[in-house]
């Protein structure tokens, strides 16, 4: 009986606790799933919301807001005078920035992004080669709704190499982290659908230029280790004969980084690059069952990953962009002093030799022999 | 009352006519007295069954449990003729086993008694007869195997018995709310089983079991909050198995609790928590509810609980009814008038199969109850709601005591070795020892190894 009062005094609390008003009702709730941002010429941003709509009765599917403002917080508040639900984000998936805007830099809405806690770390980051708002607000008929569309396409190609995972988390640290830029993947619209454009590739918060589709795979060989993958080499140029490919499958490379600093100042930058993988397609004079013959491909393989790698090293470092981190590796092996005296970006980073070594393997080749 | 006299060999017979048997009666008694000769009596009295009794107490109260009082002159005898109704020995309906033995207990305390010593053939077995209630006089028995039992736990269940002062006891559950250590408690601190294989195996490993005359459930003691988990199917499958579904009964215990108030509390505060390939169709299916989800639920669990104390009450063939209205009603009709989402009805349903797979029916009902402590939390504050639930639970049990040990043994206070017979079922001739919460002074279980 001694617990009576007790009893009492907990139950009135939680009456009275219980009035806090911060219920959101699921059904109730609009929940932004991308968020698109845009430069106006003007100067203000021209901010549109994708919402799917779970109301049996609505004929549309999603719901799409589309406002103008200075602040990507204000415009929530204008977009929420347009609608009978609450806008909430913390279903956000995708945020997707128009050209022109991340030229301009997108570190303000990233930072927005990540300051509210109801958004996950895992949202991905993209850019729009073109306006990221014409692309958010068209439906492709012959594809689920826009949103979720951009979502699952980056997902699914994430995780065959051709466009890399590019968080918010990945982003900020890449952002603030010493001797590596960010990167983000690249879409386009080609009419009645939506494409892999390549990897953007930036310089602090600016888009600086990107990867080609085609070379995305060489990207993920440099950038780290992964699992699968698929690559096709055209190997005719190498060995100048009329016709010779291949198709890689089951990809799996790891990547080490060897970094000499020289004496007179030549910092030499060596990637150990190790893929193994199987061939699915192979046009071309050998004979693969051939143990001498398969070694010689492989070595062509090898060396047509390596002339390309070059070519992107050397693109790369025209624009000054260390989006593979190499910076990272050279900060490892010198004092914090010395790092900080000297310019990564804009003096060394152009400078550094970046070597390849590069073996391949071919674990098997298919079925047929 | 039935009072014979035979005046040719001074013989004056008392008896209850619906508490004797018969049969025996005739045979032990009232045959060998009318074949007798005055001079043979003497000797006939002196024949096993004649217990010599002075005390006119013993006498009224043998009179009353159903025995025959035999007077001869000066003295008084009483004969052991009680035959009052009971039922045979069949199966348990609460506790039942796919393989092992599938006899129970029944409401009689000898056949009970008999039972048990047929599975333990030991000289160590003692019976402690206590009597309770002014007005019943139930003869409680309780049970302990000296040598393996931990005696200070015998005269505590002794004594919480001798000072017990109340007119009736009709069953052991109402026995154990006024022996156990808190009665008010939600909580079951004995074990009480039908089966007398479990109650068997209580005894060996050290525990006491109580058997009270007309119940056909005995219990056992001290208790473990874990013990509730556990069937003797478990130890008639292959360890393996065992485990297996002695893991899946505390993932019921899991989901019982926590499934409905989780669904309440996302639904309500935690958006953010839901994959986004099931927010549309949960979001589709609550758009038509007019309820916030709490009454939802609330409505939802209160209708399951109707529908099975329904089931509970009413007899098997009017039963079958209450299923299929249920299954109409609760599954299509209230989603398609828009009552409830088709989700909560998967939560709902699932958190009352997960509540019976719970082996003890005592301890499955006051699972159930407490969901519904932890739905209204889940109400007002969401998970923050949840964890402040299952933390008072928490708070709650480690209090408890039984029979002065922990409730929460093995886990509070910790012992490792126990688990191995607690949250899996190890392989027999790994569990080596008793549970450490009997403190039996002979912990050695087995000592073969493999």
């Amino acid at each position: 009986m001694r617990n009576v009062p007790r009893i009492l005094i907990l139950t009135l609390v939680a009456t009275l606790l219980a009035g806090c008003g911060d219920k959101r009702i699921l059904e109730d709730l609009g929940f932004t799933q991308t968020t698109s941002y845009d430069l106006l010429p003007t100067g203000e941003l021209d901010i549109t919301l994708s919402i799917p709509l779970a109301d049996p009765e609505a004929k549309s599917k999603r719901m799409i807001l589309r406002t103008t403002s200075v602040s990507s917080k204000e415009s929530r508040i204008k977009m929420a005078m347009q609608t009978h639900l609450n806008l909430v984000s913390g279903q956000l998936r995708n945020s997707i920035f128009g050209l022109t805007l991340s030229k301009e830099g997108i570190w303000n809405h990233i930072d927005t992004l990540i300051r509210d806690p109801s958004i996950s770390p895992q949202v991905k980051v993209t850019v729009i080669n073109g306006n990221a708002g014409e692309l958010l607000r068209k439906d492709y008929k012959q594809q689920p709704r826009t949103g979720k569309y951009i979502d699952k396409m980056l997902q699914k190609e994430a995780e065959g190499q051709n466009v890399p995972k590019v968080t918010l988390y990945h982003f900020a640290r890449d952002y603030y982290d010493d001797g590596i830029d960010p990167i983000a993947p690249v879409l386009k619209d080609i009419g009645d659908h939506i494409a892999i454009d390549g990897i953007g590739l930036f310089r602090d918060d600016r888009y600086m230029t990107k990867i080609e589709p085609k070379d995305a795979l060489i990207f993920a060989f440099l950038r780290g280790r992964f699992k699968q993958g698929e690559l096709s080499v055209d190997l005719s140029r190498e060995t100048h004969s009329d016709k010779q490919m291949a198709m890689l499958s089951g990809l799996m490379s790891t990547r080490k980084v060897k970094v000499n600093l020289g004496r007179n100042g030549q910092t030499t930058v060596t990637f150990a690059i190790r893929i193994t993988g199987s061939i699915l397609e192979y046009i071309g004079p050998y004979n693969l069952s051939d143990h001498s013959d398969k070694k010689k491909l492989e070595n062509q393989i090898a060396s047509h990953i390596i002339d390309k790698s070059e070519v992107m090293v050397r693109m790369m470092q025209k624009h000054k962009v260390d989006s593979l981190g190499i910076g990272t590796h050279v900060r490892n092996r010198m004092s914090y002093k010395a790092w900080k005296s000297m310019n990564w970006n804009d003096d060394v980073y152009p400078k550094v030799r970046v070597l390849f070594d590069v073996s391949v393997k071919i674990k098997d080749y298919g079925k047929f022999r | 009352m039935t009072h014979r006299r035979y005046q040719d060999i001074r013989i004056d017979l008392v008896y209850f006519g619906h508490l004797v048997d018969q049969d025996k009666l005739h045979r032990d008694t009232i045959q060998p007295m009318l074949q007798a000769r005055s001079e043979d009596i003497q000797t006939l009295l002196e024949q096993s069954q004649y217990h010599l009794t002075t005390d006119s107490k013993d006498l009224i109260k043998g009179i009353l449990s159903g025995k025959a009082a035999v007077f001869h002159e000066n003295e008084s005898y009483l004969v052991d003729v009680a035959g009052p109704p009971s039922r045979s020995v069949g199966q348990s309906e609460t506790e039942t086993v796919i393989v092992g033995p599938h006899d129970a207990f029944n409401e009689d305390a000898g056949v009970n008694l008999a039972l048990l010593r047929k599975r333990i053939k030991s000289s160590h077995l003692k019976v402690v007869k206590l009597s309770v209630g002014e007005v019943t006089k139930t003869d409680v028995y309780l049970l302990y195997i000296k040598g393996l039992n931990h005696e200070p736990y015998v005269q505590e269940a002794v004594e919480r018995i001798r000072k017990l002062e109340t007119d009736s006891i009709f069953d052991t559950h109402m026995l154990i709310e006024y022996i156990d250590d808190s009665s008010t408690s939600i909580f079951p601190q004995f074990l009480t089983s039908e089966r007398p294989d479990a109650a068997a195996s209580k005894l060996v490993s050290g525990r006491i079991v109580g058997i009270v005359d007309g119940s056909p459930t005995v219990f056992s003691a001290p208790t473990s909050f874990f013990e509730f988990f556990s069937s003797s199917d478990d130890y008639y499958q292959r360890w393996i198995l065992g485990t297996a579904t002695r893991l899946l009964r505390y993932l019921a215990f899991a989901v019982t609790i926590s499934f409905t108030a989780l669904y309440v509390a996302v639904t309500t505060y935690h958006y953010e928590m839901i994959p986004e390939s099931l927010l549309l169709t949960l979001a589709e299916s609550r758009s038509r509810v007019p309820f916030p989800p709490v009454y939802e639920a609330l409505v939802m669990e209160v209708m399951i609980e109707l529908l099975r104390e329904a089931g509970a009450r009413l007899p098997t063939k009017i039963g079958q009814t209450i299923g299929i209205v249920g299954g109409i009603v609760i599954g299509q009709a209230a989603v398609q008038a828009g009552l409830t989402s088709n989700i909560l009805i998967i939560a709902v349903a699932s958190s009352a199969i997960s509540s019976f797979v719970i082996p003890s029916y005592v301890m499955s009902a006051s699972i159930r109850l407490i969901r519904f402590v932890l739905l209204i939390l889940a109400g007002w504050w969401g998970l923050f709601g949840m964890f402040v639930g299952m933390s008072g639970i928490v708070i709650h049990l480690s209090g408890l005591t039984s029979l002065g040990s922990s409730y929460l043994t093995p886990l509070a206070p910790l012992k490792p070795r126990d688990w191995l017979d607690v949250f899996v079922r190890a392989p027999l001739t790994a569990i080596r020892q008793r549970p450490s919460q009997n403190k039996s002074p002979n912990p050695i279980k087995s000592k073969n190894r493999k």
